[in-house]
């Protein structure tokens, strides 16, 4: 058409100066994780040795699915501080379920169970955020009052410590297991297998849809995302169901793992999991970050809180750091500083060639 | 020619104003249109309406023989509507070639978000969008956020948005504001080819010339009805802006009284690194001094100075023979100066607070009322009156200042200064972006400030806006003074041969 137009044709570079890049948040994660690696295992080589890796992926297994559905929450620009009680809720109901009425239920229905109850009270959440047009951190601090409240009134307050058959024998059964020298016995779990298919789920979903695109432009802006023909609504039913899902199926692998159901389980771990999560390089304002981003913030909290006792690091301390660095971070990611910037030219060359 | 889309009886009230009353319009096939209008006038609504942002009241619009109450966005764009937003609408975290190909894509799956990402189709898209408008982009290019790219490069990024897909209808509100000539060239030349291909274009500009070089059919609005309507060609500039604005706008001189002969602004040996140099003038009662000269010339800085935002290195300012020390925004308002900055939106005003509270922002330890709180009823006579001084547009107070239209706002951010009664006044561009009626509104109130012996000193490089305003007129360059004209003697040509020529020299 418009040929006269077209042959002036330049590349954008030459039109207009472009600033570089940004350094992407996860390599920053991925190089903290390797440095406490390394200083930890100078100081106590131990540390270096097979176990250490499963405990490692035994420990970030129901963290991590907790932290994926909060990711995708805020990459949509909303939080959710009520998946611990949905994780209870879905627990308690599925053993509840089963060891009543049917005992000797295969473990795909105990799943089944957990995985809809945490659907449909995270669809909840995300029906109540777009009809009240109020802050998601508001709704999920209100549901997660209700869930667990009615578990008490209307489900019971029983602790169980009888979990049905196929639950139980699944938090015991591993993918490989040795024996070390010492004669300790370490073996990898089924249940972080359910990490990774979470993993390359949400990945799938966030990349590879038009709801994962969906859900970066409600995180953007959520005006202009509704203006380019979004439906807001699909976005914010999803990503709260899409997170209750992931928060039923961690609850029941949280139960199978400590071998317990009871209403009060995972109370108080809605912050680790968000700090670990913005770790990652997700923005607490919405619509960035990555899986693996997610998935590294997860080993970050997890090397410091329990890999710091190898090196005798008083468990306060553990706070400590894990504090200073989500200030560190947030102040690294968040201002714009250009000293700061340039300070990681080197880790910023660094993503470039490796994002080719 | 067959209409593309026909409006009939459009109507649209917001909280009591009504911002549409009644439209009926018939927009042709291939046709360009610009939508000429002042601030408020209805334009913005009118695009929400037809972008598919917002519903009207009442009314049809008429698509291909299909009656529709309304849109909702994505049917718009399955329409064929495509928009360029003023605010661009680009979503900042996602890359060029999502922004630019996603619509599409949405618009393919009817809205169904469970459809697989066509990442090719996304980046063929984007490439062939770009390439209309003259941007030869690469895969990296395509992959960066929006986020931290210029904002005229993002400006035609929202553009190749817009031609990416089968348009039918183009709606380019204010598409050149950012843009350089070079840019508005191609951009005007993708619109051509736009027409030659059936799709029709509806403009919003404020900027006349431009619309003349594009050519097409003008629609005039004001008040919220259709006027006028016509080929541009057979309309003249006077007659345009005679009818935008309803009234006859003259070019004379605003100024009604002299200047006394007492000094009321003293500036004496004023420097600022290497921005300003030995800066000494005087600015007396009842005066309005301009302040012109080209970008970098130190205009800008000496407004800032002035204010307190910058500190200078060495000077001596008096006002009213007692020296000052201006060293923040806070001591200028001591010393009675008020300062209008340039970037209103940005800088002056509290978009989402109600238009009472800005406007009495600055004064309110003057309000205080017992018990430490404020006094409501001192801050509502002092928003009532002040309402009337700046002749606001507004019914009620209480509500935020985004509802007002944009030269109204900006008589908020004048209005707020003179609350405080400043015996100075600075003005920086007091009305970039403001249409003639609200220009004529603002000139009004500067006159009536300087009347009872204020002196305000305007900071512009709109020169009949100087010539029609001010007594002096400092002509800046490089830093220093280069001349000092009187106002009267001077005509537009001569102003803006001595801009140029102080420049090169």
């Amino acid at each position: 058409m418009t040929s006269d137009v077209q042959n002036a044709a330049q590349s954008p570079d030459k039109l207009f100066r472009l600033p570089q890049a940004k350094l992407r948040p996860e390599w920053m994660t991925f190089g903290l994780i390797v440095a406490l690696c390394v200083l930890i295992s100078i100081l106590n080589p131990a540390f270096l040795q097979v176990q250490t890796l499963f405990d490692l992926l035994r420990a970030i297994t129901v963290p991590g699915i907790f932290a994926l559905g909060v990711f995708v929450v805020l990459a949509a620009g909303g939080i959710d501080v009520s998946f611990p009680a949905i994780g209870a809720a879905a627990l308690y109901i599925t053993a509840i379920l089963i060891l009543k009425f049917m005992p000797d239920a295969p473990l795909a229905l105990a799943f089944v169970i957990a995985a809809f109850v945490g659907t449909v009270l995270g669809m909840l959440n995300g029906l109540l955020v777009d009809v009240f047009k109020v802050p998601s951190l508001i709704i999920t601090i209100g549901t997660q009052y209700l869930v667990r409240g009615a578990l008490l009134a209307f489900v019971g307050a029983v602790w169980l410590n009888d979990l049905p058959p196929a639950v139980d024998s699944f938090g015991k059964a591993s993918i490989v297991s040795f024996t070390s020298a010492e004669g300790v016995t370490t073996s990898l779990p089924w249940s972080a297998l359910a990490l990774v298919i979470a993993a390359v789920a949400t990945w799938f979903i966030l990349n590879r849809t038009l709801m994962g695109k969906a859900i970066f432009a409600a995180g953007g802006n959520l005006l202009i995302a509704e203006r380019l023909g979004f439906s807001i609504r699909k976005v914010h039913l999803f990503v709260f169901g899409f997170a209750g899902l992931l928060a039923g199926i961690g609850g029941l692998i949280h139960s199978a793992s400590t071998r317990i159901a009871n209403p009060f389980e995972l109370a108080g771990t809605e912050l680790d999991v968000i700090a670990a999560v913005v770790l990652g390089g997700a923005s607490i304002e919405g619509g960035k970050g990555t899986v693996l981003g997610t998935l590294l913030g997860v080993v970050l909290v997890q090397v410091i809180n329990t890999s710091l006792i190898l090196v005798g690091v008083p468990s306060s301390w553990q706070r400590i750091v894990v504090g200073i660095i989500v200030l560190v971070s947030s102040g690294l990611f968040v201002s714009r500083s250009t000293s700061l910037k340039s300070s990681f030219k080197f880790w910023q060359s660094k993503s470039v060639e490796l994002a080719k | 020619m067959t209409n593309f889309l026909v409006l009939e009886g459009i109507t649209k009230t917001f909280g009591g104003v009504r911002a549409l009353r009644g439209i009926d319009l018939q927009l042709r096939i291939g046709e360009i249109y610009h939508l000429l209008g002042e601030n408020g006038c209805g334009k913005s609504t009118l695009i929400k309406i037809i972008s598919g942002a917002q519903f009207p009241d009442t009314g049809t619009l008429t698509v291909g023989g299909k009656a529709y109450q309304g849109f909702n966005p994505l049917q718009a764009l399955s329409l064929g509507i495509e928009t360029v937003y003023q605010d661009l609408s680009l979503l900042p975290n996602l890359s060029v070639a999502e922004n630019i190909g996603i619509t599409a894509q949405l618009v393919g799956s009817d809205g169904k978000l469970s459809r697989l990402l066509n990442a090719r189709e996304l980046f063929e898209t984007s490439t062939a969008a770009l390439a209309k408008i003259g941007i030869d982009a690469d895969r990296r290019f395509l992959s960066r956020p929006i986020e931290g790219l210029p904002i005229a490069l993002r400006q035609m990024i929202a553009i190749a948005r817009a031609v990416a897909t089968k348009a039918k209808f183009v709606i380019m509100d204010e598409p050149t504001t950012a843009l350089t000539q070079r840019e508005v060239d191609q951009l005007i030349g993708v619109v051509k080819g736009l027409q030659a291909e059936g799709v029709s274009v509806l403009f919003v500009s404020h900027k006349l010339d431009e619309c003349k070089s594009i050519g097409g059919n003008i629609l005039i609005f004001r008040d919220g009805a259709k006027i006028n309507e016509g080929p541009i060609n057979a309309f003249s500039k006077a007659q345009i802006s005679q009818e935008m604005t309803g009234k006859f706008v003259g070019t004379s001189t605003y100024k009604l009284t002299p200047p006394r002969e007492s000094v009321l602004l003293d500036v004496k040996g004023l420097n600022l690194s290497d921005k300003l140099k030995d800066i000494s003038f005087t600015l007396q009662h009842g005066e309005v001094l301009g302040v012109t000269g080209l970008l970098g010339s130190g205009r800008t800085e000496l407004a800032k100075t002035l204010a307190g935002v910058t500190k200078a290195d060495s000077g001596d300012i008096k006002v009213e023979g007692k020296s000052v020390s201006i060293a923040s925004p806070r001591d200028a308002i001591a010393a009675s100066i008020g300062y209008v900055p340039e970037d209103r939106l940005k800088e002056g005003l509290f978009l989402d607070k109600p238009i009472a509270e800005n406007l009495v922002v600055a004064i309110l330890d003057k309000l205080k009322g017992r018990f430490f709180g404020l006094s409501r009823p001192a801050r509502e006579v002092k928003s009532i009156d002040l309402r009337e001084k700046l002749q606001l547009a507004a019914k009620d107070l209480s509500l935020p200042v985004q509802s007002l239209s944009g030269g109204n706002q900006q008589r908020v951010v004048v209005g707020r200064w003179l609350a405080i009664e400043p015996k100075i006044l600075v003005l920086h561009a007091p009305t970039m972006g403001v249409d003639v009626g609200s220009k004529d509104a603002l000139y009004k109130i500067v006159q009536e400030q300087v009347k009872n012996g204020s002196g305000v000193i305007l900071v512009s490089d709109d020169l009949p806006e100087l010539l029609m305003n001010c007594d002096r007129i400092l002509v800046l360059s490089k830093g220093r003074i280069q001349s000092d004209l009187n106002a009267a003697k001077t005509s537009e040509e001569q102003l803006s041969k001595i801009l140029l020529e102080k420049e090169v020299a």
